[in-house]
């Protein structure tokens, strides 16, 4: 496949995979350190025809995007932690009413306000389950420049094949190290879009929401002659509310078996040392590049290490950690936060020996720190 | 060649950024690999900045310079200086603004130190104080022969605009000759 070299900052690479996957609408508020996806798609989007909007705040900038989304176009916000917090309760509406939408959270330390420019993985649980209630979170995380951009456009290809918000989770020093970039070209992007599913029939024969029991909702772009309603509250059919005992269960079930019954779909990792491996490091986002180059080092020791990195976060590959975990005597997890992967390592893996590495002062976690815990394993 | 760690240090609304990602491309463009990564407080201005800028002809993951392996490090800040010049290797050199910037005996012993006045040179021989990264710029390429000058000088002009493309050049060349004179003292 072709590829181009670009020379970009991981933000303004998600902001370019963002217009190269086909969206034309961004609706957020500027936050550190996400903001200069805002400022590119500024840029971007009246080249194109599309439109970005600066909000009065964090919620109405995600709820401007959810609006495009139900207006059938590609659309996207970005934010960090806090915004993330902000904008729980209409991901929740999203997530209910079957909206697409791509949500990039370029972490921060946090809990609040935290540490603004400074980098963390905190958010990784809040990505799971950011609003109450079930559904499943599709969460992605780039583990390098070329990913900031390659997952963006992921994520759109999957809030529109799942009909629901898609979040791509960047950190601090992904979304501003500026680098070389090795990139799809915008011709094979533009040819691997899937645009969600439309009703073609009849209008008096829609029904958004009759679907089979593992498959997202139909929605056909507003204003195009199909009628239906948008609510957070349980729905029927048309979207309308209701609370009939097996709507309501098989709605909720569905929202989970969607996304469950096909994680293949959704599942990417990264294997980077592992064949032989007697230690395997976990890490993801950033710090899987202080732990890859970790690994140099304790090759060129004779150590045998080995790095797993998760790309899609949520649902977690447990399948393969438990696979590894069963073989790989030790398994350090190493994280910008205190063990929120970890928890969910331990689960898939059913194992409680998991070590690990974490910080979580702002500052990022150095190779020689997981040279230095490896050995002390 | 082997790996080259610079590091450029200010305070906010210096423009120390942008000779990072300067070195970056033009190191790309040559075929190897570059990465700028920029650390900064939450004050807008006035709090320490760091540049890191790590040139490699190999593949480069952790995008940060390891403390203690840092080749050349630039600092127009007193607080910066101070709080990143451990990551300097010994032996390693240091420029320094002497107008902003006082290095201790110890550090004198353990360093390469050079005393450039940056700003001054920007403000009062190039004309304009936002040269100051170019003239740095200039430095850090003439002292640690990173990257052949054609390429960076282009890749500088390319990322200004093109009304200010001389004054950028002479910055670069007041860099150059200062740094020279420094080095051949």
């Amino acid at each position: 496949m072709a590829t181009r070299e670009v020379i970009s900052s991981g933000n303004e690479l998600s902001a370019l995979a963002a217009k190269d996957a086909g969206c034309r609408f961004f609706g957020g508020y500027p936050i550190t350190p996400s903001s200069e996806i805002m400022h590119e798609m500024s840029d971007l989007m009246p080249e194109v025809g599309g439109a970005c909007i600066q909000m009065e705040d964090e919620i109405a900038g995600v709820a401007a995007a959810i609006g495009a989304g139900m207006s059938g176009v590609r659309t996207m916000t970005a934010t960090s932690g806090p915004g993330i917090s902000l904008k729980a309760e209409n991901l929740g509406l999203a997530q209910m009413a079957e909206v697409p939408l791509v949500v990039v959270n370029v972490m921060r330390g946090g809990p609040s306000t935290g540490l603004p420019t400074r980098v963390s993985q905190g958010d990784v649980a809040q990505a799971k389950n950011p609003s109450h209630g079930d559904y499943k979170s599709i969460t992605l995380c780039a583990g390098s420049l070329s990913e900031c951009y390659t997952e963006t456009v992921r994520a759109f290809n999957l809030a529109d094949r799942f009909m629901q918000p898609v979040f791509v989770l960047l950190d601090e020093t992904l979304g501003h190290m500026h680098g070389k970039a090795i990139l799809p070209t915008e011709e094979d992007v533009a040819a691997g879009i899937v645009p969600r599913k439309q009703f073609d029939g009849p209008a008096e024969e829609y029904f958004p929401y009759e679907c089979e029991s593992d498959q997202p909702a139909v929605l056909n772009p507003m204003f195009k002659g199909y009628r239906y309603h948008f609510t957070g509250l349980h729905h029927d059919r048309r979207g309308f509310p209701t609370e009939e005992i097996e709507t309501c269960r098989k709605l909720i079930q569905r929202l989970e078996d969607k996304v469950e019954l096909h994680k293949d779909e959704i599942e990417l990792n990264e294997e980077f040392f592992v064949d032989d491996a007697e230690i395997l490091i976990v890490a993801y986002g950033s710090v899987s590049l202080a732990a890859k180059e970790a690994i140099r080092h304790l090759r060129a020791e004779g150590i045998k290490a080995g790095l797993f990195r998760p790309i899609t976060l949520w649902p977690s590959p447990q399948d393969r950690m438990r696979e590894l975990a069963a073989r790989i005597p030790k398994v350090l997890c190493v994280e910008l936060n205190i063990g929120q992967y970890r928890d969910e390592v331990q689960r898939a893996t059913g194992r409680l020996d998991i070590d690990g590495l974490f910080k979580v002062n702002g500052r990022p976690i150095s190779p020689y720190e997981i040279v230095n815990k490896v050995k002390e394993l | 060649m082997a790996r080259t760690l610079m590091r450029f240090t200010g305070v906010g609304g210096q423009g120390v950024l942008l000779a990072g990602e300067i070195f970056a491309a033009a190191k790309i463009k040559t075929g190897g690999n570059g990465l700028k990564t920029a650390t900064y407080t939450s004050q807008v201005r006035g709090g320490p900045t760091v540049v890191d800028i790590t040139l490699d002809d190999e593949e480069i993951y952790y995008p940060y310079a390891n403390d203690g392996e840092i080749n050349f490090m630039l600092s127009v800040a007193q607080v910066s200086y101070d709080q990143f010049k451990r990551g300097v290797q010994e032996g390693g050199t240091i420029v320094v603004d002497p107008n902003l910037v006082k290095p201790t005996d110890e550090d004198r012993k353990k360093w390469k130190i050079f005393e450039i006045p940056i700003i001054t040179i920007a403000k009062e021989e190039v004309g304009n104080v936002i040269t100051q990264s170019v003239v740095a710029l200039a430095i850090a390429n003439t002292m640690q022969n990173a990257i052949d000058k054609e390429t960076l000088v282009g890749t500088m002009l390319s990322k200004v605009p093109a009304k200010v493309h001389d004054v950028n050049k002479k910055a670069y060349e007041l860099g150059e000759k200062y740094a020279k004179e420094a080095l051949a003292k």
